[in-house]
């Protein structure tokens, strides 16, 4: 039986690797499901726009499209992958030895990340000690503020009386996403460090302060729901206790029933996120394959595309789907890069 | 005495009864003893089988079983559950190949052919050695094509007229054309027991065999259709030579000329039927055949 | 002596338990009925809404002089849109104002235009009224999904939107209208363009792959197997390890499928071929189970009954076995083809979880399949998409219910009864 399979599958093969090894026609995307939701908007119209092809664009989170960008130069890999954290020496070490070593970084825009609530309550006021209170496996004992205990707090008012008395229950992304890795290193270190002896441990025991800020508690208050999931919107509805996390673009998709928390006395908005006072935000990229550019057709379109001002402009297409723009002066140098495809210096 | 080991060559049958007889007046006393006494052996034999042994893996089915099968007549097999008279039966045509564990030693001639040998192919020896199962098995499919199977695949037929004609011999033959001779068309398996059987009977002789074997052929039927198939068999030894193996006593001696007694993996007694049922030369066969046991 | 009229306790008893156990057997039955109307009650109360669309009639005047170029295409169809719009609504004339009163319009609505004009080059210089897709905003407050009684800056519409809308509907210049877009288009981000005919496409592409390599493999594995294979310790090895085979989570396929198909031969990614490959792998355990079950379940009288006349072993199995098992093994394999159909795990590995817009015209076209299309919907921000997810699901259910239909009707159809 198996050497009928191989037998057939490699007659198969055979008759299909022609087409296949020709020119591919339009762009391959892949990488953040953060970026995904914008990189498609650009994509969309860039299709509809000119003569060329729609982009194909995976969602396959930030590590798993760097680790397929850098599986080599040629029409078997992709041009683009999209990222919601910067590129890893590591990583570029990786492409490096596949002979992928022009690579174009862009930055294109912020994300805020948000605490968000059923709207019939009303806004939570926290900062990030007590988001990581809330959420750390293991906390400092506040009666006895050199020792580390398990995570004792059940409700939000045990952490601060000025909180609501009702159970800490938060929806966030599993461990894969990349907004839990923000989150994580945005909110729960920062909040973290507001402690001495965590903070002491930061120079001393560096696995240990990374194990006790890092980790989310398992007792079941922080549930691992799906990464930007339209259910999340209707459990927070459904639940006006739970709180959830996710991008800002939910937030804003869905502001008629999900409110914010206001982080450090910030509200997510989007000028708070714009201008850098709401705390928990970070920056959005892509990484272009230069190899790639005069090759695939269409490559230096979409790039001009994505980084015209009708897309990631203060007033683009883009914004309107919940990308924070960044500053004109940042906008423009980046636009600049891209139209000489600058690339990036191995570290 | 080793019977099978003395005489290899039948040239003399008629005195080697005679001798047998003696014998196995003594033997009758021994009710161990567990030779073949009687006639196993005839002068013009259609099939010959010498020192037939069967194994089921390890486990002896058969134990050097050695008869002739005479042309036109019919040789009744009788004797308990488990003495090994269906084995037997599925070693003249081959059939024990299909079980995976079984193996055949011995000699079986069909006119001097031996049917074991490496070269020799299965398919036209079930051609011409073909075979009717204790339960009627028609194929799912009309009358007509029931029949017309063999002789496609053997290609006894150039045209659909000579197909035609082998369909209505054959069913003639088997006494069933009169009563489906307008519905040909019709599932074979819509028919009811005792015609399914002469049906199958039908399809067996459409592909001209020499020797037909049965195994129970009635056992699944009705006293009414048993007798109509009894008929059959009595009509179609003027052209074949059948073996019939059967549980009913009185089948054996309504059907055969010859019957063969089997116990427990042994051949006990061949003769004549009338001689077999009046007056048998072995103990065993004589408790059998009053009912001792069985 | 018992009492024929009044039974003892010990029969009673026996009573009580029969009762018991069928009344366990029935409630069982009422729940799983329970769940799975309940299933199919959020799906298609969700979703129904997704089979219309709202539209809004805009005037559109056709000027010469919009179209000077040669080439249609270069018109600024967009700017037409905004015009007739201004013009239907003289009193906006603040830039922020206009920049609310252009979203209720979907950014299709100069395709729209542009293909108008392309197909029928006649229009120019006319005036004509044309139906334009509404902004997803718009449809999901007509839809009633949207709250209007939230305060103005929380919500997506603001009050000067709705007072337009309202005017609108007043004047019969907004109507919900059949959604054709729909099943007519591929995905798409903005919810009011997405179809579902490119996913749906995708699909029966790679299930054709699937169904013309796993079924003649599958079959002749299980004939071989069963028929013709010698018993021996290799057998039994491959015997035990198809049937572990089978209960291989999916995703291992996808990542043996990215090791050969994509990385080694070079088959292009996100492909149906790629993706009907990795599903027959994925199937073909089934297919054979199924088939071998379906062997063993045919008489062995029908085997005697062909040899015994002198077929061989090759002619008792095509010409009688065979066709006897083929029901069985029809139905396994479209149990198996149901099953590809709503696999996503192993496709996510050779990347056909991805935003395609294109409809797939062949094999080697990218194209995702109907439960990545599920997928990627019900991850979208925008609210809209939450209705095309329960539709989108609804049109994989309609697949699934026809396919099984298929399944019973061809087991009716060729099943001989003895």
């Amino acid at each position: 039986m198996k050497l009928k399979t191989i037998a057939a599958a490699g007659a198969l093969s055979l008759l299909l690797c022609g087409p296949a090894l020709a020119a591919r026609d339009y762009i391959s995307i892949v990488g953040s499901s953060t970026v995904y939701p914008f990189a498609t908007v650009v994509a969309e119209q860039f299709g509809k726009t000119t003569g060329y092809k729609t982009p194909k664009i995976e969602s396959t989170g930030s590590g798993g499209g760097f680790k397929l960008f850098c599986g080599g130069v040629g029409i078997n890999h992709p041009d683009i992958t999209n990222a919601s954290r910067a590129i890893k020496s590591s990583e570029m070490e990786k492409c490096a030895e596949n002979g992928v070593n022009d690579i174009v970084e862009v930055k294109i825009g912020y994300d805020g990340i948000v605490l968000a609530h059923s709207k019939s309550v009303a806004p939570l006021k926290l900062t990030r000690q007590e988001i990581f209170l809330a959420l750390a496996k293991d906390v400092p004992d506040p009666k006895n503020p050199g020792k580390i205990i398990p995570n004792p707090y059940k409700t939000w008012n045990e952490i601060n009386s000025n909180l609501p008395p009702t159970k800490i229950e938060v929806l966030g992304p599993p461990p894969t996403s990349g907004t839990r890795d923000a989150f994580v290193e945005l909110a729960m270190e920062t909040g973290a460090d507001s402690f001495d002896v965590i903070k002491a441990m930061k120079k001393t025991d560096k696995e240990g302060y990374k194990a006790l800020s890092q980790t989310v508690r398992e007792d079941g208050a922080y549930v691992e729901a799906g990464e930007n999931d339209n259910l999340i919107v209707q459990k927070l509805q459904a639940n006006p206790a739970a709180v959830g996390i996710f991008g800002f673009s939910f937030l804003d998709q869905n502001s008629d029933v999900i409110q914010g928390s206001f982080i450090e006395d910030m509200p997510p908005t989007f000028e708070a996120i714009a201008d850098g006072s709401y705390p928990v935000s970070r920056p959005l990229y892509f990484y272009v394959k230069k190899a790639h550019v005069d090759v695939i057709p269409g490559m230096k379109g979409y790039l001009d595309e994505f980084t015209s001002e009708k897309a990631w402009g203060e007033d683009g297409y883009l914004a309107d789907k919940g990308l924070i723009p960044m500053p004109a002066a940042e906008r423009k140098q980046y636009h600049e890069n891209v139209a000489a495809l600058k690339t990036l210096e191995m570290k | 005495m080793e019977l099978t080991a003395n005489h290899a060559s039948n040239a003399f049958p008629t005195m080697l009864s005679e001798e047998m007889l003696e014998e196995a007046e003594q033997s009758k006393t021994l009710a161990t003893a567990r030779k073949t006494v009687g006639t196993p052996f005839v002068d013009t034999p259609r099939m010959t089988c010498r020192d037939i042994q069967v194994f089921y893996g390890d486990k002896q089915a058969i134990n050097k079983m050695s008869i002739d099968v005479a042309s036109n007549e019919v040789l009744a097999m009788i004797g308990p559950s488990g003495c090994g008279k269906s084995t037997f039966l599925r070693c003249l045509n081959r059939m024990n190949d299909t079980v995976l564990s079984c193996r055949v030693t011995g000699e079986v001639k069909l006119d001097g052919t031996d049917i074991y040998h490496p070269s020799v192919d299965v398919v036209p020896l079930r051609a011409r050695v073909g075979m009717v199962f204790q339960k009627p098995n028609p194929f799912p499919k009309s009358i007509y094509d029931n029949i017309a199977y063999g002789p496609k695949i053997h290609g006894l037929t150039k045209n659909k007229d000579e197909l035609d004609e082998i369909i209505e011999t054959s069913l003639i033959r088997a006494g069933l054309w009169d009563e489906v001779k307008d519905r040909l068309q019709d599932p074979g398996t819509g028919l009811s027991g005792g015609q399914q059987q002469r049906l199958c009977i039908a399809r067996t002789i459409a592909v001209s065999p020499e020797v037909i074997l049965m195994d129970e052929p009635c056992s699944a039927l009705d006293p009414i259709a048993t007798a109509r198939v009894e008929e059959l068999i009595a009509e179609l030894r003027t052209q074949f030579s059948i073996v019939i193996v059967t549980h009913s006593m009185q089948q054996a001696a309504r059907v055969s000329q010859r019957t063969a007694y089997f116990h427990l993996g042994d051949l006990i007694e061949v003769g004549a039927t009338e001689k077999v049922f009046t007056n048998p030369l072995h103990q065993l066969t004589e408790d059998y055949i009053t009912g001792r046991f069985g | 002596m018992t009492n024929l009229l009044e039974p003892g306790p010990k029969l009673r008893r026996r009573y009580r338990a029969e009762k018991i156990f069928k009344r366990m057997g029935l409630s069982a039955i009422i729940a799983s009925l329970c769940f799975v109307f309940f299933l199919f009650y959020t799906i298609i109360s969700d979703g129904y809404s997704a089979f219309t669309q709202t539209y809004i009639e805009i005037e559109v005047s056709f000027n010469k002089d919009l179209f000077t170029d040669a080439n249609i295409s270069k018109a600024d169809f967009p700017g037409l849109v905004k015009k007739s719009l201004l013009k239907m609504f003289p009193e906006v004339t603040k830039r922020q104002d206009k920049k609310l009163l252009y979203s209720l319009i979907s950014p299709s609505a100069a395709y729209t235009m542009q293909e108008l004009v392309e197909e029928t080059p006649k229009l120019i210089g006319t005036t004509q009224k044309i139906w334009v897709l509404a902004d997803d905003d718009v449809d999901m407050l007509i839809k009633g999904k949207y709250q209007r009684d939230v305060p103005e800056s929380n919500r997506r519409l603001k009050d000067l939107q709705l007072k337009w809308i309202d005017r609108l509907t007043a004047e019969g210049m907004l109507e919900k209208k059949f959604n054709t877009t729909f099943f007519t288009s591929g995905d798409s981000r903005e919810p009011e363009l997405a179809g579902i005919l490119g996913a749906a496409k995708g699909s029966l592409l790679t299930l054709l792959i699937t169904l013309s390599l796993s079924f003649p493999i599958g079959v002749a594995a299980a004939v071989y197997l069963e028929e013709f294979a010698p018993a021996n310790r290799w057998t039994d090895i491959i015997e035990v390890n198809i049937n572990n085979l089978a209960a291989v989570p999916s995703i291992i396929f996808g990542l043996l499928g990215l090791a050969i198909f994509i990385n080694f031969w070079g088959l292009p990614r996100s492909t149906p071929i790629v993706g009907g490959l990795v599903l027959t792998l994925m199937t073909l355990p089934t297919i054979i189970i199924a088939g071998r079950a379906s062997l063993k379940s045919v008489p062995p009288s029908i085997r005697e009954a062909a040899l015994g006349i002198g077929a061989s072993k090759m002619q008792t199995v095509t010409h009688h076995v065979l066709p006897l098992a083929l029901p069985g093994m029809l139905t396994g394999t479209i149990i198996g083809m149901a099953q590809a159909l709503g696999e996503t795990a192993p496709l996510l590995m050779i990347g056909m979880v991805a935003f395609i817009v294109d409809v797939p015209g062949s094999f080697t076209d990218p194209s995702a399949v109907l439960p990545v299309q599920i997928y990627l919907w019900a991850d979208s921000p925008e609210r809209a998409f939450t209705e095309k997810t329960s539709a989108a699901i609804m049109i994989l259910l309609a697949f699934l219910i026809a396919m099984n239909s298929l399944a019973v009707f061809l087991r009716k159809k060729f099943e001989i009864k003895w």
